[in-house]
């Protein structure tokens, strides 16, 4: 039962030349108008079309309304509350998910007795809703476009209704001209008419049909219209495998048919006979055959074999659309609409070769986009520096992550195991910008950190005094000392850097080494900036550090511009920012870094300096020297790391020493986001609003990594060293790290286990089942087997092995898990874990110092949670940095409905 | 999804009270099928086969057994055989044994939704038990009819008038397959064959349509299939592994549709758009891992997934990452290519860097934002890429990434694994993840 409309049809079409689909006049009501596709392009549609959009409905958003630049579009309830405030329309479009559609086309036929069209462009609607919402439609005499489909468009009348043909710019692809199309896929219907504009032909009439099993509108109903509209010259059709929409039709205009997907054929499993019924003889190959037979061709169009026919041509590949089309309209006489515009040959808008030699037939350069892409192009090359997009970075980074498997740690994708055969300069270079310095790098970051570690009469160091002296642990010495590095302490070496990225960013500079005449941008510097950079009388460190970084080897650009703007004599700070800007220049270009870690460099550094240089008490720095050592001599040639050693130990370490110590220090670098000092640092970023970056204190975020240590977490490292100073006590061993050392190493682990067995037995059978656990051995993944490693620690025993360094607590160690084992203590031999490796690590290095009595118990305690703080601190500075330029405004809250109440 | 055989295909018969031949599954007792027997006839041993898997009669596959030992000697040799059709093969797991039915006529009867009539359409003849494609089609009748009234009994009894059949078969039919569109329209069918139905008399002489095999397949699209409280495990063959873990993230918004084309091929190509997934599909042939269709505006943490389950899948044996589309309406190009370079970058991470060439083709909203967020993560990925506006052609694009995955193959892997410092370019299996 249908309504009659067009005769020729055995059901009812109601339209009957292309001019009629999609019009100025029609009116249309949006069905889920704010949804999340409608809300997108709905308004783009609006506009196209002149503001054709009367109404939509979304249940429950009566009164709300849809923003477009042409005028709020009302939202309603339901189609039967828009039609009683008045509004009339004759086109539905449906965005309702796929079980709604059904019922939405239903309530607007029921209730729009002047509805005319219904286009669904909602997918994956069942068989069953569609033979349905066709029975509706065709008993009420109405047109149905889709399922599935991306709407139709008219490029003479400049109008598209439901979908998004043209995308965002319908302008762009729809140009006015003769050609009318007809594609079961949506992005290609656009595509089609962007490749017919390089053969200068535009369209009239676009339908996207969709490709549900139930085609509503299909190309018979397409080529009847092509028929009576006069603006149609000629036709594209693109189809796919499956169905009979093809079959049989009558094409009087010329067509070029573009058939695809004979591959599917082989992936298609027909549903006995039936299915061959319905599902074999519907291939592209017989697709192809169809159209073939229509046009009076006997193969496939090709560039190589161009056939074609004055009633038209098949081809598999759209590409050879344009081409197709242009000549079998040149057989029908009939001209391009337009001049070409553009081509499709290959366009490479961005391309790297990543350091490999391509052939040259495949090295296919970068040329400039079309318009307005170039622009847009240029303007993003322009933006110098990564831009991350926002999120929640709650328990989330992009700086680390653990490998549950492993255990193992991984930082900026550099495994911490790999991390702890870098120096803890090279380290923390690497926190910020993501890759690990050169030699020239290296020691321009050296020079930098010592140039600020000295904190005589700061009062940084002073506040470190004071919580010192009320006995403080060394995390809140430290917390109370980078309070007072905040923003304004910083500020001239920030502005500094912010100069520097103002005044090169437009420059093309790639590496801060290159070469680069910069006298232009020094002249065009105002007096007062470059008296910004110039040093004061009381700016100490300033000529020794010039000094320092102009005897490195290389000059860089930045460094020379600071020298020239100063007249020669450019401030600590102003080298600081130069330095800074050195290092970061080539991971800012490449887009490795953003700007705002860029800018914030120097806040950085004189955090890690301070960091160093407030851990060692007042009464130990001059003004002249730090530790003893000349600050003259610990700018030019000390490493951080050595001096960081010094600030611990009182002394330079040795070869094997400084090895050992950045191994120790590499280790600790981060356990993952979800560490504790991790969450307190990004707590402390996530408080202060991330997204406006300029706000947060960085200073005031390592002091929520400090804070968010503790006794449990950094300060537990002692426990290991005093039980080994306990089993090691009167035992005469004077260096530990020789291999002779004679001393029985199994008989005190056999007898530590056998005491330990006792006191386990005694407190179980007590009931106590907290008694007290041996620190450093088993682990909750590495377990289970009969001898079990942690992989960690046997990382580091083998990188010992290799650099000739000998621990005599890491040996004691691995007779101890046996002697546990053999003592019934446990049942398979436990690992050693990492934690001891550090350790052993420290022990050994304050050995010499505790066991003369120059260290004090309470001194190595310090001394060992404050090395774990110095470790954790190159973590914890990639997790601000991280958090900074990724994460939103109070992100690290927990939603009330996740917390518990115990009570 | 499809179901075959009538050990399953009684139960969703027994639903509308459709007659069937007796059926027991391969877990009945010698007993039990000696009593069939009996009762019966004769029994044919029939293996069960997951999904669709052709035309199994002419393959041999069925066995017919008067005697209990003849019959156990084909379930022996039905139990676990393999059957080739097309493309495909399969395995069969178990065998049912099913009643013979004593009848003088054969009927064929099908229905589905016709894209010709564009409506639900039966097919019947009384010239069935043979394969219907070869029989002339005045012997056959197609019948489209109202979804919204259903199939009625006049359809049937017009339909069979017209083609001459035995007036005693006609009663029994008009009776009995319209309980067949309440099975099909129900339950979210979109194949329903029965082939054939034998006319058994029953005990006062009527005639009673058995259906002797059944065959159907599910509209994906439609829910209603979950009524049926099914097994899931019965469409598992339909599917890889891959497929079914992508199938999970199946929702309306977005499109994930994948198909494995090649196990061991080596360019993997998240696609955009049905169109872009058909040229670039047959374009690619047997160098294309999957064949996909992920268009359809999909949003970023679907994307996202997706994006993770592939290249977990493919990527470490891929020399090419392919992701190319046309110039998409709807699609928000930042969002999808976001998506897939935040997963890329997540799989490096994950399982350690993999010798890749990324090569792109792609247009539509936020273009430029997508592909320079794609360069970014590539450049600090140390990948080679090549990104491609809209307006070079999709084919050449295409021709582009085979070239380059010959390169590849040549000598280029290994080039590009040296520039990441991996030892070789030697390709390791899907998902094994290395240095974990």
């Amino acid at each position: 039962m249908h309504k009659e409309g067009v005769k020729k049809f055995p059901y009812y079409v109601g339209v009957n030349t292309l001019s009629q689909i999609a019009t100025r006049e029609d009116r249309v009501c949006v069905l889920n108008i704010l949804g999340n596709e409608s809300r997108t392009v709905t308004p783009v549609s609006h506009i196209y079309s002149g503001g054709n959009i009367v109404f939509g409905t979304m249940p429950g958003r009566s009164g709300q309304a849809l923003d477009t630049k042409l005028g709020k579009i009302p939202v309603y309830n339901s189609v039967k509350e828009g039609l009683k405030a008045g509004l009339k329309f004759n086109t539905a479009v449906v965005y309702l998910p796929p079980s709604g559609v059904k019922d939405g086309v239903a309530e607007a036929v029921k209730h729009n007795p002047e509805l005319k069209k219904v286009i669904i462009l909602t997918e994956k609607v069942s068989a069953s809703d569609a033979r349905i919402i066709r029975a509706i439609c065709q008993t009420n005499g109405i047109d149905v476009f889709g399922g599935n489909c991306l709407g139709v468009a008219d490029a003479w009348n400049q109008v598209r209704i439901g979908g998004a043909l043209g995308g965002n710019k319908p302008e762009e692809s729809l140009v006015k001209g003769s050609i009318a199309l007809f594609s079961n896929s949506g992005n290609f219907t656009t595509t089609m008419a962007v490749y017919l504009l390089t053969k200068g032909w535009g369209t009239t009439t676009s339908v996207s049909s969709g490709k549900d099993v139930y085609i509503h509108y299909g190309p018979r109903e397409f080529f009847h219209a092509l028929d009576n509209d006069d603006r149609s010259k000629g036709a594209i059709i693109y189809v796919e495998p499956g169905g009979y929409y093809e079959h049989e039709l009558e094409i009087n205009k010329p067509t070029v048919a573009c058939v695809v997907g004979r591959w599917k054929a082989r992936l298609t499993k027909a549903c006995g006979h039936a299915g061959s019924l319905a599902g074999s003889g519907d291939d592209a190959n017989a697709k192809e055959k169809w159209f073939m037979d229509y046009f009076g061709v006997k193969s496939i169009y090709t560039p190589q074999n161009p056939v074609v026919s004055k009633k038209g041509a098949v081809v598999t590949n759209i590409a050879y659309i344009p081409e197709a089309l242009t000549k079998v309209m040149e057989l029908n006489g009939i001209k391009p609409d337009f001049a070409p515009k553009g081509d499709l040959s290959l366009k490479c808008w961005f391309g790297s070769n990543a350091n490999v030699k391509l052939p040259k037939d495949l090295d296919a350069t970068v040329v400039k986009a079309e318009s307005p892409y170039d622009e847009q192009i240029d303007h993003i090359n322009k933006q110098i520096g990564a831009q991350f997009p926002r999120q929640s970075m709650k328990d989330t980074s992009a700086a680390s992550m653990m490998d549950p498997g492993t255990q193992v740690t991984k930082v900026h994708n550099v495994s911490i195991l790999d991390c702890s055969k870098k120096s803890l300069e090279e380290n923390l270079v690497f926190s910020l910008l993501k890759r690990y310095p050169d030699e020239y790098g290296k020691n321009l970051a050296n020079a930098a950190f010592n140039a600020y570690l000295n904190q005589n009469g700061e009062a940084a160091n002073i506040a470190a005094d004071a919580a010192r002296e009320a006995e403080s642990s060394p995390n809140s010495v430290l917390s109370a000392a980078i309070s007072i590095i905040g923003k304004g302490k910083v500020r001239a070496a920030l502005d500094a850097s912010s100069l520097l990225l103002e005044t090169f960013q437009g420059t093309g500079i790639e590496t801060a080494t290159d070469k680069f005449d910069h006298k232009a941008l020094v002249k065009g510097l105002s007096a007062e900036a470059k008296k910004s950079l110039t040093a004061g009388k009381d700016d100490a460190a300033a000529k020794t550090l010039l000094k320092t970084v102009d005897g490195l080897g290389k000059k860089s650009i930045f460094i020379e511009f600071v020298k020239e703007a100063a007249g020669g004599n450019p401030s600590s700070d102003a080298l600081l920012a130069a330095i800074w800007t050195t290092l970061g220049w080539e991971p800012l270009i490449k887009r490795s870094i953003s700007k705002i870690t860029l800018t914030a460099l120097p806040w950085y550094s004189r955090i890690f300096s301070s960091f160093v240089g407030c851990s060692v008490p007042a009464e130990k720095q001059s003004k002249d020297s730090f530790c003893g050592v000349k600050n003259d001599e610990l700018i030019s040639k000390w490493s951080f790391t050595d001096a960081s050693f010094l600030a611990l130990i009182g002394r330079k370490p040795a070869e094997k020493e400084r090895l050992e110590f950045s191994m120790l220090l590499g280790l600790i670098i981060s356990n993952g986001p979800g560490t504790i000092s991790a969450q307190g640092s990004k707590g402390a970023v996530s408080s202060d609003g991330p997204e406006d970056p300029a706000r947060v204190q960085i200073n005031k975020a390592f002091v929520g990594f400090l804070t968010h240590t503790g006794f449990a977490h950094g300060g537990n490292g002692f426990e290991a060293i005093a039980f080994l100073i306990d089993r090691f006590k009167g035992k005469g061993l004077a260096d530990p790290s020789n291999k002779k050392h004679g001393i029985d190493l199994k008989a005190i682990a056999d007898e530590y286990a056998k005491g330990y067995a006792r006191y386990k037995a005694d407190q179980k059978s007590l009931g106590n089942i907290e008694y007290i656990k041996i620190p450093c051995v088993n682990h909750p993944v590495f377990k289970g087997k009969e001898v079990n490693y942690d992989p960690r620690e046997r990382f580091v025993a083998s990188l010992f092995e290799e650099k000739g360094i000998y621990n005599v607590f890491l040996e004691f160690y691995h007779n101890l898990v046996r002697s546990l084992f053999e003592s019934k203590v446990s049942s398979n031999v436990y690992c050693v874990n990492v934690d001891a490796v550090i350790a052993v690590i420290l022990l050994k290095i304050v050995w010499e110092a505790f066991n003369s009595g120059k260290m004090t118990d309470r001194e190595v305690e310090s001394a060992a949670f404050t090395t774990f703080l110095f470790g954790r601190m190159i973590g914890c500075a990639a997790e601000i940095d991280d958090h900074i330029n990724r994460g939103r405004n109070m992100d690290t809250r927990t939603a009330a409905s996740k917390c518990s109440f115990v009570g | 999804m499809q179901l075959t055989g009538l050990y399953w295909g009684h139960k969703l018969l027994r639903k509308v009270e459709y007659p069937h031949a007796e059926v027991l599954g391969p877990e009945a007792s010698v007993d039990q099928i000696k009593d069939l027997i009996k009762r019966c006839g004769q029994v044919f041993i029939k293996p069960i086969f997951k999904g669709g898997v052709g035309k199994k009669g002419k393959s041999g596959l069925i066995g017919r057994a008067k005697d209990l030992p003849h019959a156990l000697q084909e379930k022996e040799r039905l139990y676990f055989i393999e059957h080739k059709f097309g493309n495909n093969s399969a395995k069969a797991d178990g065998v049912t044994f099913e009643g013979g039915v004593p009848a003088e006529h054969e009927v064929y009867f099908s229905i589905t939704d016709s894209t010709l009539y564009r409506a639900p359409m039966m097919t019947i003849t009384h010239h069935g038990g043979m394969d219907i494609e070869e029989l002339p089609k005045d012997k056959i009748r197609e019948v489209p009819f109202d979804p919204l009234t259903g199939l009625k009994s006049f359809h049937i009894s017009n339909a069979l008038t017209e083609l001459g059949a035995p007036p005693e078969i006609i009663s029994p039919l008009v009776q009995n397959l319209p309980k067949l569109w309440t099975l099909y329209n129900n339950y979210g069918l979109s194949t329903l064959e029965l082939n054939p139905i034998r006319m058994m008399p029953d005990a006062k002489g009527r005639l009673v349509p058995v259906a002797c095999d059944f065959k159907c397949s599910f509209d994906i699209d439609n829910p209603a299939w979950k009524r049926l409280d099914l097994p899931a495990h019965l469409f598992a063959s339909d599917y890889s592994e891959f497929e079914q873990e992508i199938n999970q993230l199946r929702t309306y918004q977005g499109q994930s549709d994948v198909f494995v084309m090649n196990p061991k091929g080596t360019i993997t190509a998240p696609t955009f758009g049905g169109g872009a997934n058909a040229l670039v599909t047959e374009l690619l042939g047997e160098r294309a891992t999957i064949s996909s269709d992920f268009g359809g505006n999909p949003p970023y943490e679907k994307m996202f997934q997706i994006s993770k389950i592939v290249f977990k899948y493919w990527i470490r044996q891929s020399n090419v990452l392919f992701v190319i589309g046309g110039k998409a309406n709807n699609t928000d190009i930042y969002e999808t290519f976001r998506a897939m370079a935040d997963a890329l970058r997540d799989h490096f991470n994950t399982y350690g860097p993999t010798p890749l060439f990324v090569v792109i083709g792609r247009g539509g909203p936020n273009l430029i934002r997508g592909m320079s967020y794609m360069r970014d993560t590539l450049e600090n990925l140390k990948l080679p890429y090549r990104i491609f506006g809209h307006d070079s052609a999709m084919s050449e694009v295409v021709n582009y990434a085979l070239n380059i995955d010959m390169w590849m193959e040549k000598d280029g892997r290994k080039q590009v694994a040296e520039s990441l410092g991996l030892e070789s370019g030697a390709k390791k299996s899907a998902k094994q993840p290395a240095g974990v």
